[in-house]
């Protein structure tokens, strides 16, 4: 056991744990914040992406040592409600979401996509950008669309304060 | 060994880092993206009883050039190497190759000594390298040698690496004006997965599309990484036109050695290696038109 400390969603936090212990597992059960889902465990789904230093990872194949002192953002920091994020909203808006299982990863994927770059994605950009989350139930399309939509609205409104 | 037990120690230096490898009496790994090792360890594969922690030891995090060389410490990321302007001009198939790793997430996670340290037969910037003349240097507390990556890897997983040695720098020749390189793979879906058969062109042109000297690594098939020497000494032979590309593909066919696995047959591999050195030709020569 070693005693591991992280800046989660903001806030800074010490947790008592395995130092191999997979960051998800950690998130999920030391801290309480199971929006990050493990689905593959081993990096191919998406599901358990988080952001560190505003890079999406898979915090499924992250040990904890290695986390340390990190800046980690979980789907629940990018927002929640009532102060959703735009493109959580856009999400909503152009039901993007079935089961919602692999929501929370895509959302997280979607906001370190849209952080970098300053113009409306064109479906190959997106493709590319989320093409390690995995969706069974939307067909994607949707996905798409509403990251376009989030797109387009942090462009026309730009450094909306939440 | 339970995932529970396993201790971790994070050096916050390169010597720190050799002085802890260099100590014997316990079983210990390197870990850096983690993406090969965390997957190992949760599959009972892995289990030291202590990994050394390097995924922040940023002194190794470097893409330099000095007096005809390019050096890239080892824990440079795909993403570091697919955003450096640097390797795109002059490396442009390691730049490629990089692309093609996993995606987003592994790209920012995994790191290039992590995909030379894994040594497997389909990793994906390892052709890449091969063509690029990489050579690697590898450091012990009292030790320090440079090798060519051909005598680095032995066979799947296996290395000329020491107990107590690490891949500390990364070292290719920059590529001249008139060099222009390429990765081609095909892998069971486009994103995050496995190469079935890769290959890395590296040509240098003359203004007429001949080609005065090239280099073609093949990856996953055979043991390791093998160059095409036949398919390599045809390419000076006149003008790279449809009748030259085609006969150096079915060279290709022959000349590649692959198995039968769960991912493909090796009937399939030899038809698909011999396919992606024609269109990856054939692509090369497009981009040099266009540059
Ligand atoms: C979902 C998924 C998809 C993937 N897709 C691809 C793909 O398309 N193409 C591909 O090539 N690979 C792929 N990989 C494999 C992996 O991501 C790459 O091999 C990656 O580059 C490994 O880097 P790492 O830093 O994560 O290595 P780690 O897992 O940290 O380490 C791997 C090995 O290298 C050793 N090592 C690390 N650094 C050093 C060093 N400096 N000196 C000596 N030894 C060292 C470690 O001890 C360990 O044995 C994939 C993996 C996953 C999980
Ligand atoms: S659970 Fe981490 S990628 Fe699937
Ligand atoms: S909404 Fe069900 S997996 Fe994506």
């Amino acid at each position: 056991m070693k005693s591991i400390q992280f800046i989660v969603n903001g806030k800074e936090c010490t947790v008592l744990c395995p130092p191999a212990k997979p960051l998800l597992d950690v998130l999920r059960e030391d801290l309480g914040l199971t929006a990050s889902k493990e689905c593959c465990g081993k990096g191919e789904c998406g599901s358990c992406s988080v952001l560190i230093k505003n890079e999406v990872v898979c915090s499924c194949l992250i040990l904890a040592g290695q986390a340390e002192n990190q800046v980690i953002t979980t789907c629940e920091g990018v927002g929640l409600s009532p102060n959703l994020d735009v493109i959580q909203e856009s999400f909503i808006a152009e039901g993007a979401t079935q089961c919602g299982y692999c929501t929370p990863g895509i959302i997280v994927s979607a906001k370190a996509f849209l952080d970098g770059i300053d113009h409306v994605p064109s479906v190959g950009e997106i493709k590319t950008a989320l093409g390690g989350n995995l969706c069974r139930c939307t067909g994607y399309t949707k996905i798409i669309k509403a990251v376009q939509t989030a797109a387009s609205q942090k462009i026309s409104e730009p450094e909306t304060i939440r | 060994m339970l995932v529970s037990e396993i201790d971790m120690i994070t050096p916050s230096s390169l010597p720190e880092c050799l002085m802890q490898l260099s100590k014997e009496g316990r079983i210990h790994r390197l870990i850096a993206g983690g993406t090969d090792a965390a997957v190992r360890m949760k599959e009972g594969k892995w289990r030291p009883e202590i990994w050394i922690n390097i995924k922040n030891l940023h002194e190794l995090r470097y893409i330099e050039e000095s007096e005809d060389c390019i050096y890239i410490g080892p824990l440079t990321t795909h993403t570091d190497i697919i955003h450096s302007p640097l390797l795109q001009r002059k490396a442009d198939v390691l730049v490629d190759a990089a692309r093609e790793v996993g995606a987003t997430q592994m790209q920012n996670m995994g790191t290039i000594g992590g995909n030379i340290g894994t040594a497997s037969p389909a990793g994906d910037t390892l052709p890449a390298l091969y063509v690029l003349g990489a050579r690697l240097e590898l450091t012990s507390l009292s030790t320090k040698r440079i090798i060519p990556i051909e005598e680095f890897i032995l066979g799947p997983g296996r290395t000329v690496l020491k107990e107590n040695e690490m891949i500390t720098k990364i070292l290719i020749k920059p590529q001249k004006p008139n060099e222009i390189g390429i990765f081609q793979k095909l892998g069971p879906r486009k994103a995050q997965s496995i190469s079935i058969v890769n290959v890395a062109i590296s040509l240098t042109l003359d203004q007429d599309l001949k080609c005065r000297e090239g280099k073609i690594a093949f990856g996953s098939v055979a043991p390791t990484i093998i160059r095409a020497r036949k398919c390599e000494s045809m390419l000076p032979l006149g003008t790279l036109n449809d009748e030259l590309i085609r006969n150096i593909a079915k060279i290709a066919w022959k000349e590649v050695m692959p198995i039968t696995d769960g991912r493909a047959t090796a009937t399939y591999r030899r038809d698909m290696a011999s396919a992606l050195l024609e269109r990856g030709l054939y692509r090369l020569i497009r981009r040099w038109n266009n540059h």
